[in-house]
């Protein structure tokens, strides 16, 4: 017994310091050393060790001397370990005698079977590895939203200083053409704030008014979403360019009535589509400017040839050969109501509103990639903008003018009517049902009843008038169809 | 040229409501920003969670001024709690989709 404790204890000593020292194995004296140090430190403990089920302890420590074979096995560089240990191995049965083990063979060689599969590295999942690395995509996520953070400032602050740049270098001008420079409509009274009115991170108006000729006059600076990344990003594939677009309200007295618009062909074609006064006035195609020494650029859109003859006089001539690149289109109309809206079955009975309005829309230089200095080279065109406005209130029509533009505003009306009729009879029997289920209700919630007699003989009456009428028309319709 | 200003013809600018013109980004990012975070908190999906708290950022650079901030920071919060969430309940990082 005491020899199988002694074998015991030396499996176990043998474990543990293979499993810490290969190197010491090296040298082959050294592990007789080991051996007999082992001996000397733990024989007192051999009691303690065998508490433990003895077998177990058998297995394991032959599993892990399997394991610590295998696993030197399979270090190229440590081939001498193999020789060592598998002497070392030999070293420690030789002492024992076989009979004494008859009855531990199976264990050896269930253990052996087992031992034959291979080592598995268990996966450390990668939350608990402690390394910042396995979090890559999530830094990713985060440098990408500072990324934005930074450009929606940059932009902010680039659009910002572009706005005041353009009016610092217009508001000379501004001031003294106009007697109110700046409203956000806040105030009681008509006080220039002198500032412009900033509603988006890209939008800034500024409304002018007290000007002889006009109404008023907005202006608006859209400027490109710099403050956006995912829109920085879609503009490096399609460049576009900062506008300024301004649009002055005519008094109805100091405008005649004409339909002219001049710009880029592209522009126009779009205009044309889109708007509802050019769609219905001019029905051509956009005509080159180039008999009135426009450039190829631009292309005009007329609703008659005497307004382009009256519109197009030298100063206006010289503006737009100028500053052509900077023009995107220039629309003076006597019947602009904005857009087309899109028109559902039965909601539209009457024509929209128009508002007699001169419209222009202007390209900042540098597509996208302006300085505030550009804005200077904006001021010209808001001269050309002041001369337009004194132009279109000194420009009439001569009498044969007139008659044309009065027709062709009559036929669109017209034709309007046409398109509603039918909703506007229905509208129409809708409202004669009402007044008259409204008349019953009265006759009905009268308490006395003579009144009420009264009423509905009133009521009567008028029904058989009429009728009356009707058959009078009737009469006379086939009186004259026969 | 300066002519004599005819004195205070006053009006508040203009502020045209016509929807046609209007801009829907602020919109329907807004919108599918709300959808991604519930995606990302139902489905436990990261990567939702992460997309919508950039679809609230995009928004709320789109936004008009006249736009509702509590709608925006509403989102936002959705959004973040979202990450949150999706963090707590399953603390390994994102697996690339590759």
């Amino acid at each position: 017994m005491k020899n199988l404790y002694i074998f015991i204890a030396v499996l176990f000593i043998q474990w543990s310091f293979s499993l810490a020292k290969y190197d010491e194995f090296e040298d082959g004296d050294d592990i007789m050393e080991y051996d007999d140090n082992d001996f000397a430190e733990f024989e007192d403990v051999n009691e303690d060790v065998v508490t433990e089920s003895p077998q177990r302890i058998i297995t394991t420590e032959d599993d892990e001397e399997e394991a610590t074979v295998e696993l030197e096995g399979q270090d190229e560089n440590q081939e001498d370990f193999d020789d060592t240990d598998t002497q070392e191995g030999d070293t420690e049965s030789e002492p024992y005698d076989d009979e004494e083990f008859e009855g531990y063979e199976e264990k050896p060689d269930a253990s052996h079977s087992k031992n034959k599969d291979p080592i598995t590295i268990v996966n450390v999942p990668a939350h608990l590895q402690n390394s910042w690395e396995s979090y890559y995509m999530e830094i990713l996520m985060v440098t990408g939203l500072l990324a934005y953070i930074m450009n929606y400032i940059i932009g902010k602050n680039k659009n910002n200083r572009l706005a005041h740049a353009w009016f610092n270098t217009h508001r000379e001008l501004l001031e003294s053409n106009f007697a109110l420079v700046g409203d956000d409509g806040t105030n009681k009274e008509a006080t220039s704030t002198g500032k412009l009115n900033q509603e988006n991170e890209h939008i800034y108006n500024l409304w002018c008014s007290g000007r002889v000729c006009c109404e008023g006059m907005l202006i608006q600076l859209k400027f490109l979403k710099r403050q956006d990344l995912l829109n920085v990003l879609a503009r490096m594939m399609r460049p576009a360019s900062d506008q300024v677009q301004i649009k002055v309200t005519m008094n109805d007295e100091d405008m005649d009535t004409y339909v002219f618009a001049v710009g880029t062909r592209k522009a126009l074609v779009r205009l044309q589509k889109e708007m509802q006064d050019l769609s219905e006035f001019c029905s051509d195609k956009p005509k080159s400017g180039a008999k009135y020494g426009l450039p190829d650029s631009l292309a005009i859109l007329s609703e008659m040839g005497e307004v382009t003859e009256g519109m197009m006089d030298a100063k206006m001539i010289h503006f737009l050969t100028h500053y052509a690149d900077k023009i995107e289109s220039v629309q003076f109309s006597d019947q602009f109501s904005g857009p087309k809206l899109m028109q559902e079955e039965g909601q539209l009975t009457k024509l929209p509103e128009t508002k007699k309005t001169l419209l222009f829309t202007f390209n900042v230089p540098g597509s996208g990639n302006t300085s505030p200095k550009d804005m200077e080279s904006l001021l010209p065109l808001m001269s050309m903008v002041i001369y337009s406005i004194d132009k279109a209130k000194k420009f009439r029509l001569n009498r044969e003018g007139k008659q044309k533009a009065d027709k062709n505003r009559a036929r669109v009306e017209e034709n309007f009517l046409k398109l509603t009729h039918v909703q506007r009879q229905e509208a129409a029997q809708s409202r004669r049902e009402e007044k008259k289920r409204a008349e019953k209700e009265r006759i009905m919630n009268e308490e006395d009843p003579e009144k009420q007699r009264r009423l509905e003989e009133a009521a009567l009456r008028r029904e058989q008038k009429k009728l009356e009428k009707k058959q009078m028309k009737m009469k006379q319709i086939k009186v004259k169809a026969m | 040229r300066s002519e004599p200003p005819v004195p205070g013809r006053y009006k508040p600018p203009a502020t045209d409501t016509n929807p046609a013109l209007e801009d829907p980004t602020p919109d329907y990012m807004n919108l599918l920003g709300m959808v991604f975070s519930m995606c990302g908190l139902m489905l436990k999906l990261k990567w939702c969670a992460w997309i919508a708290v950039y679809c609230s950022f995009i928004s709320f650079a789109n936004s008009r001024s006249s736009e509702d901030t509590k709608q925006m920071m509403s989102s936002f919060m959705l959004s973040i709690s979202a990450v949150v969430m999706s963090y707590l309940q399953n603390p390994q990082p994102m697996s690339p989709p590759w």
